[in-house]
């Protein structure tokens, strides 16, 4: 055949159509989503009519649309119904951490108060580097979280996973270090290396300093979020407490550092942990967050718990001498409305195991 | 054995070297670094150990199973390239023309292109002798063409990370739908993670690296194993001690010189003109030639007791070549040694932890097993930072990643102790660089607004970053307290998590630099306690 190698037929017509139209839908797919306000607001499904804990921050939403943060402060929530015979706020005090987190979730009412049966559980700890073991106070204690996975499977979730987002050496490596593999292991809950792919741009509809930010989806999806704090120095925050172990779920922690205190609340005011349980048993008291020195570790032998994130904080202050209102994101966070800082009118239960 | 099933021995051989040494990448993180496999290939080759050894004027004891090579070349030639070597494999695999099955004869078609004359076959024992002359006067900056360097470079620097990067992008894309999590979960836990362990790597030389490998593979289409006839020094040296083998490739009477195996010959060695005898110094024993062979014309046999060293060739070395290598090796350190770096370390140049202590420019072979298990990635091949003589040498670039404080794994895998095996203790003493607030970007320093990250992150017990507080008006005109970051000289250890972290633009505001000697003791931190006071207090 003499005629040219190169003229258009139907064929050759069609398959560059149809090369095209592959490429463009390629394209296509490998493009963003416009973040179309991926709405954490539907509140998880809680496992019993339990404390609402004045969640909706209703009258804030006003004051955000003006963008700036307005002096008026919505109301503290009232320390509302609690289970009849449980306490708002647990505090338990003895030598073994995974008694005194029972004894301690005891007194809030047992773990079947936040674990409806078949639940998806998360347990955020503080690992936050891999650089000393536990016995440094840098990261939550391995038996207090594997306390918890314990109590969480017993009381019927489906599973139960722990992570955290180290920014000092790898997770793997840090999950290790920490002593918390194990003991989450151990306990039958699984480690979750948290993938990048999980985070997703997320509105922070009450937010008053940050209206969206990058947080891991699946712990806006969980049913419950146990957030799992060690108490310890931090020089920027004075403390580094339950609602400041939320920069983990975050990405670019290090851009949260700029006005932390209103930042970690507005996160906590979309991440909203149903239950916080303070690990303030080896206390970090200097060289926060990441220690290395055991000279600086304070026994200080206590487990707080709370559904109320910012109650657990305020107690967790005064283990280091300073007022809740000293520190600022519980101070920032109580003004939001997301939890009350007033122990002194609070049902606390203070035990010694 | 039939000659097939010799040569499908050697092609299993050929898979599970091959297998092996990709195993160790993922197999040798640097969670555990394997010390006794990891650096395995380099223990096996001789002209790393020969190199080392004289470069660094020291006995490695982990190099001595190099001695298995030179048995194993003293008895059956250039086994080594045709059976172990995993770039042998890779070229023999990456080559235009087909090997068929061993059932049918070899068939190839014309080269489409003239080999090269004979004697360029002289060019890598003449590759050889400078990088022994060089060795010996202390250089070793040729090692990056040693074949085991030049793949674990590129299988390290491009290949891996490539295709982890392939993946990851593969994943972000699936990860869109929602519906896929629980899948994708358990396919990545599964399968990915080992693998890959999440790390994610950027190397300033994968461009260059992966076109130098391709351009080596490229020249098969010239001439099949171009690399191994003329070019591999390594090969020179496994092909002059094969010059003294046992076991040889002979023709017998059987041989019709039906020109079967000498156009299958993969080095191109066996000579219809010389009666189709080959040199032992080119042969990789393959067997291809006995598969071809369709009168049982040709064995490899025993040479005892009528052995003696197989003849020379045209482009065997000669004196003069051994006189040009020992010439350029001279000229090429000369001129090396004419570079700045010999006189003041750059100022951006930060070592592995501990090559410090070692001769560390003289013993590293720029194999890049450092820069593979750095689990930060923080380590990278350098390009001109050290001079131009210390090209692929593994330096640290903080604001890429830094020096993981519980990780001691370069030292681990390092063939030939350029960077000294440290336990984690010792290793988180010694300081690698000293980090500088540069206190016209810092965010409180420069612009009055809180950031302490670098003082976070620092691993050190006590912090080598402590905190001044003091009072400044913010962009509202607020009165605030301020803690401005400032490095401790005495404690600091150069890790650059601080340089890594900092929340800058572009570079960051505080830049770990060449470490300082001024006589302080590092490490020892229990005399050093935080100043709490304010600035001036």
């Amino acid at each position: 055949m003499d005629t040219p190698e190169y003229h258009w037929t139907r064929r050759r017509f069609l398959q560059w159509l149809a090369a095209t139209g592959a490429g463009a839908v390629l394209t296509a797919c490998g493009m963003r989503a416009t973040p179309e306000t991926i709405s954490p607001t539907t509140p998880r499904p809680t496992a019993t009519s339990e404390p609402t804990n004045a969640a909706e921050t209703p009258s804030s939403a006003t004051a955000e649309a003006s963008g700036t943060p307005t002096d008026e402060t919505p109301p503290a929530p009232a320390p509302t119904a609690t289970p009849r015979g449980a306490a708002y706020l647990a505090v338990a005090r003895g030598a073994d951490p995974a008694a005194l987190t029972m004894a301690a979730l005891a007194a809030l009412g047992g773990m079947e108060r936040f674990v409806s049966s078949g639940a998806d559980v998360i347990i955020k700890p503080n690992i936050c580097t891999d650089y000393y073991p536990a016995e440094y106070g840098a990261t939550t204690n391995p038996e207090v979280v594997a306390a918890l996975v314990r109590m969480a499977l017993g009381a019927g979730a489906r599973r139960v996973r722990v992570m955290d987002m180290p920014f000092g050496g790898s997770a793997e490596s840090a999950y290790e270090r920490s002593g918390i593999a194990a003991a989450v292991a151990a306990a039958g809950g699984e480690m979750e290396l948290m993938s990048p792919h999980k985070f997703r741009e997320t509105d922070i509809p009450n937010g008053r300093d940050i209206k969206k930010w990058e947080l891991y989806q699946d712990l806006l999806r969980a049913d419950l979020v146990i957030n799992v704090p060690i108490a310890k120095h931090h020089n920027l925050t004075k403390l580094t407490l339950g609602a400041k172990n939320l920069i983990g779920v975050a990405q670019n922690p290090g851009g949260l550092h700029t006005r932390i205190h209103q930042r970690i609340a507005d996160l906590l005011s979309v991440i909203r942990p149903q239950l916080t349980v303070v690990d303030a048993v080896r206390t970090l008291m200097r060289g926060g967050p990441t220690g290395g020195n055991l000279d600086d570790v304070r026994l200080t032998n206590t487990v707080i718990a709370s559904h109320d994130p910012v109650a657990a904080d305020a107690y967790g202050a005064t283990l280091f001498d300073f007022a809740p209102e000293d520190i600022g994101f519980i101070k920032a966070a109580a003004e939001m409305g997301l939890g009350s800082l007033d122990l002194s009118a609070l049902t606390i239960e203070e035990m010694a195991v | 054995m039939k000659p097939q099933a010799w040569r499908r021995l050697r092609q299993i051989a050929q898979i599970l070297a091959l297998a092996l040494f990709l195993f160790l990448f993922i197999y040798a993180t640097f969670l555990n670094p394997q010390r006794a496999w990891a650096d395995f290939f380099y223990r096996l080759d001789p002209l790393v150990a020969l190199t080392a050894t004289l470069a660094g004027r020291a006995l490695i004891p982990g190099l001595g199973l190099a001695a298995f090579t030179v048995v194993l070349t003293l008895v059956f030639g250039r086994a080594w390239c045709g059976w172990l070597c995993p770039f042998g494999t890779v070229l023999e695999w990456l080559t235009p023309r087909r090997r068929h099955s061993s059932r049918k004869p070899l068939r190839r078609s014309a080269p489409r292109l003239q080999a090269p004359a004979e004697k360029w076959r002289r060019i890598k024992y003449l590759l050889l002798f400078i990088i022994l002359f060089a060795a010996l006067f202390g250089n070793q900056s040729l090692l990056f063409l040693d074949p085991i360097t030049l793949m674990t470079r590129t299988t390290g620097m491009v290949i891996l990370p490539a295709l982890r990067f392939l993946i990851y992008e593969t994943e972000a894309f699936l990860y869109q739908f929602d519906a896929l999590w629980d899948v994708l979960d358990a396919v990545h836990s599964a399968v990915i993670f080992p693998i890959f362990r999440d790390v994610s790597s950027y190397f300033n030389l994968a461009v260059p690296i992966f076109l130098f490998f391709i351009a080596i593979v490229a020249l098969n289409w010239w001439t099949e194993r171009f690399w191994c006839r003329y070019l591999c020094p390594l090969g020179g040296l496994l092909g002059l001690l094969s010059k003294l083998s046992l076991v040889r490739r002979e023709v017998s009477g059987g041989c019709a010189a039906c020109a079967l195996c000498s156009g299958d010959c993969p080095t191109g060695t066996i000579n219809p003109r010389e009666g189709y005898h080959s040199d032992p110094a080119e042969c990789t024993v393959c067997y291809d030639c006995i598969v071809d062979c369709t009168r049982e014309g040709v064995a490899f046999r025993w040479q005892l007791p009528t052995w003696k060293p197989a003849p020379l060739q045209e482009y065997d070395p000669q004196r003069r070549t051994v006189l040009a290598g020992l010439g350029a090796a001279a000229l090429g350190v000369a001129v090396a040694g004419v570079e700045p770096i010999n006189k003041r370390q750059p100022a951006e140049l930060l070592r592995p932890p501990g090559a410090t202590l070692t001769d560390f420019e003289s013993l590293c072979i720029r194999c890049g097993e450092c820069i593979r298990v750095c689990p930060t990635q923080g380590l990278q091949p350098s390009l001109f930072e050290g001079g131009v003589f210390n090209v692929l040498t593994p330096r640290l670039v903080p604001r890429l990643g830094y020096c993981n404080y519980r990780c001691n794994a370069c030292g681990e895998v390092c063939p030939t102790g350029a960077i000294p095996r440290l336990d984690l203790a010792t290793k988180q003493t010694i300081p690698l660089g000293l980090a500088r607030v540069d206190r016209s970007r810092c965010l409180p320093w420069a612009h009055n607004i809180p950031c302490i990250v670098c003082e976070e992150a620092c691993p050190v017990p006590h912090k080598a970053i402590w905190l001044y507080e003091a009072e400044v008006y913010n962009a509202r005109s607020e009165r605030i307290t301020i803690q401005m970051p400032y490095v401790v000289k005495e404690l600091c250890i150069g890790c650059g998590i601080c340089e890594h972290n900092c929340p800058m633009g572009g570079d960051a505001a505080i830049r770990v630099l060449a470490p300082t000697e001024v006589g302080d003791f590092f490490g020892d931190d229990s005399d050093y306690r935080p100043h709490r006071g304010r600035r001036g207090s």
